[in-house]
């Protein structure tokens, strides 16, 4: 039978989750989660995507429409300055005074067109240098236009050479200072479009980076879940491998000792050793009492495969708890007397019925006695205790059962694993004390199944508490219990 | 009830403005036609506006369209503009200024500026608008339009201390009937 233990004082219900089933539940939803996650990373990283994308368009849109469209512009501006000029020289081809009025409209028209894109620069004009070049410019075109006024006045007069001569001394020079202005800005848009093509570079670059990195990142938290899923599974299975294995090797062993002494006694018998009446009795006794205790071991692992299915329910009745105590004490009692063994019983007086299974109940008191008696040690005393108290858990009455010891008690790291089947400390088997592990979890299935509990206190070297948790009949009167109820393999043999 | 009294009349008083207005802008529009048919007969002489010249004797004006006045008194040379033979507008001029025939004036300008006696040669545009731009362009130009298609581009001067449309002004051209 397995040692489970708690330490320190602590308390630690039998019903309280196990790591284990934590896992397996972990695990049961594991693929769902990781999909969750997977599909949040997808989402996360889209949004990611989706936001630079769109910065990058803006950019994009930014840069368009403010150098490009800028640089149109200037050559727009660049293309009227030069018809400007070009139509003011036009009219020197002709000496026809209405091709002359129709060659200072074109030329008007384009002063005009520039004008305008003057104005336009400097209303968008952001910056200083901006702003100064913009005003050269105006300033610069307006004493072109001086000179253009004056060319044009002359060929118009007819004084073509006197219109050459001024063109080339002043208009020459004018409008080579309108065409530098206009080459400066023209560099300035160069010089903004160059930086924010940097910026579009540099957010595109930032872009790749990113998705890069979460993608890097959801890989590897994906890669990792997945293998500590895998791990914690693998480790689950491992162990429980492991205790299945000690599983064996205990019941082996316990099957071993008793079919050793049937054996020898049967031997003994065979070979007329045995002679009279008295020492035939003897050995028929250990056979019986031999045989017994094998009954008693395979009843348990059947009992416990049976209680395994958390659906099996078993048939409550009203229980006279100071009857079915003293009936396990009278069981036990060959077992205590002959361990040395003293047994402090206290039974709180008018303790109502409980609503439990007898049988159920004798099997989990009959485990806590024996399980007193196997871990503890050196000392020889037990005390058992029964009385009514108050739930808070439950927020009821209920009737408590308790077993103390004065033995080894529990370590607090393996408080948690006491009630898990097939478990046992590493301590007790280094104390070779024999069991299967399987007492205190057959007897937590077996108590739940009545609605009751086992909870355990206990500390390392100074003994464990375990403690049974029955509801009472008052509360729940018989003819509330299900009719359905069916006994599921727990009737004592 | 106060209240009420002021609402009606501030009502016909505004009815009274609203009826007045229209009235008044009726009677342009009945002006506005006669005015107009008269600023068509009118003949002006125009200049560019940055002449500082806004008023000439008929018999200055007459010296200026002969050729024999080579320049304003800003020291601008003066550009005499001349619509094509066969303008009404010409004709008028012809009449009225040079009080010459078309032989006459060609004759005049030939022998004015092989002798040297006329300073100025006319420029001849075959359009009243083409003229207009022309004026427009050359500061010291001066020629003549109907004063209907004279706009802000150019400057009318007073001739006889008289604008077109001024009771005794003495230059007009028959009505527009296309050439």
């Amino acid at each position: 039978m397995g040692r489970e233990r708690a330490s320190r004082g602590e308390a630690l219900r039998g019903t309280t989750t196990r790591p284990a089933e934590t896992w397996g539940r972990f695990s049961r939803y594991s693929s769902a989660l990781l999909l969750f996650f997977t599909f949040c990373a997808v989402a996360v990283v889209g949004l990611f995507v989706i936001r630079d994308l769109r910065r990058a368009d803006k950019d994009q849109q930014k840069m368009y429409t403010g150098s490009v469209l800028s640089l149109h512009r200037i050559a727009d501006l660049e293309y009227q300055t030069q018809e400007t000029r070009r139509s003011t020289l036009y009219a020197l081809s002709t000496a026809d005074s209405n091709l002359h009025v129709k060659y200072a409209d074109q030329s008007r028209e384009a002063d005009h067109l520039v004008s305008q894109g003057i104005t336009a620069y400097l209303a968008n004009a952001r910056t200083r240098n901006e702003l100064e070049i913009g005003r050269r410019l105006e300033q610069d075109w307006s004493t072109y236009l001086s000179v253009r006024d004056e060319v044009l006045a002359s060929i118009l007069e007819g004084s073509a050479k006197e219109a050459v001569d001024r063109d080339l001394t002043e208009g020459v020079e004018s409008f080579d200072r309108v065409r530098q202005d206009l080459a400066e800005v023209e560099r300035v848009y160069d010089q903004q479009a160059s930086e924010q093509l940097s910026s579009v570079d540099a957010t595109s670059r930032r872009t790749i980076i990113r998705v890069a990195g979460v993608l890097a990142i959801t890989l590897i938290a994906t890669i990792a879940s997945v293998w500590t899923i895998q791990r914690i599974r693998m480790t689950g299975a491992i162990e429980l491998a492991e205790l299945q294995m000690e599983f064996v090797a205990s019941v082996s062993h316990e099957l071993r000792t008793p079919l050793a002494v049937i054996s020898s006694a049967a031997d003994n018998i065979a070979d007329g050793v045995v002679k009279g009446g008295d020492d035939l009795r003897k050995y028929g006794a250990a056979i019986q009492n031999q045989s017994r205790q094998m009954m008693e071991l395979v009843d348990q692992i059947l009992l416990f495969s049976a209680t395994k299915d958390r659906k099996s329910q078993v048939p409550l009745a009203s229980l006279d708890v100071p009857e079915i105590l003293h009936s396990v004490l009278q069981q036990t009692s060959d077992l205590v007397r002959a361990s040395g063994f003293q047994i402090e019983v206290e039974i709180e007086p008018a303790l109502p019925e409980a609503r439990a299974n007898a049988p159920g109940v004798a099997r989990c008191l009959r485990n806590m006695v024996v399980n007193a008696v196997k871990y503890s040690g050196e000392s020889r005393w037990i005390g058992v205790r029964a009385s009514l108290s108050h739930s808070h858990l439950r927020g009821r009455r209920e009737i408590q059962i308790a077993v103390r010891d004065r033995g080894i008690g529990i370590a607090k790291s393996e408080l948690a694993r006491v009630f898990e089947p097939f478990y046992r400390s590493p301590a007790v088997v280094a104390e070779q004390i024999h069991g299967t592990g399987l007492g205190l979890s057959l007897s937590k299935n077996i108590a739940e199944a009545m609605g009751g509990e086992l909870t355990v206190q206990s500390e390392l070297g100074s003994g464990s508490v375990f403690t049974l948790h029955l509801p009472i009949l008052e509360d729940n009167p018989a003819s509330e219990l299900p009719p359905e109820a069916r006994v599921d393999g727990t009737t004592e043999k | 009830m106060l209240r009420r009294a002021h609402v009606l009349v501030i009502f016909v008083c505004a009815a009274l403005l609203g009826g007045a207005l229209l009235a008044c802008s009726f009677g342009f529009a009945q002006l506005s036609a006669p005015e107009q048919s008269q600023a068509e007969r009118n003949l002006a002489i125009v200049v560019n506006q940055s002449n500082p010249v806004n008023e000439l004797t008929m018999a200055e004006l007459r010296r200026v369209f002969l050729g024999e006045r080579g320049h304003w008194p800003n020291g601008r040379r003066i550009t005499l503009v001349m619509l094509e033979p066969g303008w009404p507008e010409r004709a008028a001029v012809l009449s009225s200024i040079y009080h010459m025939d078309e032989t006459e004036f060609n004759n005049h300008f030939l022998h004015g500026l092989f002798t040297g006696e006329v300073f100025v040669s006319p420029k001849t545009l075959s359009t009243p608008e083409g003229a207009r731009k022309f004026i427009f362009n050359v500061p010291g130009a001066i020629g003549y339009l109907r004063a209907s298609d004279v706009d802000k581009t150019v400057k009318i001067i007073r001739i006889d201390e008289r604008l077109p449309g001024d009771k005794g002004y003495k230059l007009h051209v028959p009505p527009r009937e296309g050439r």
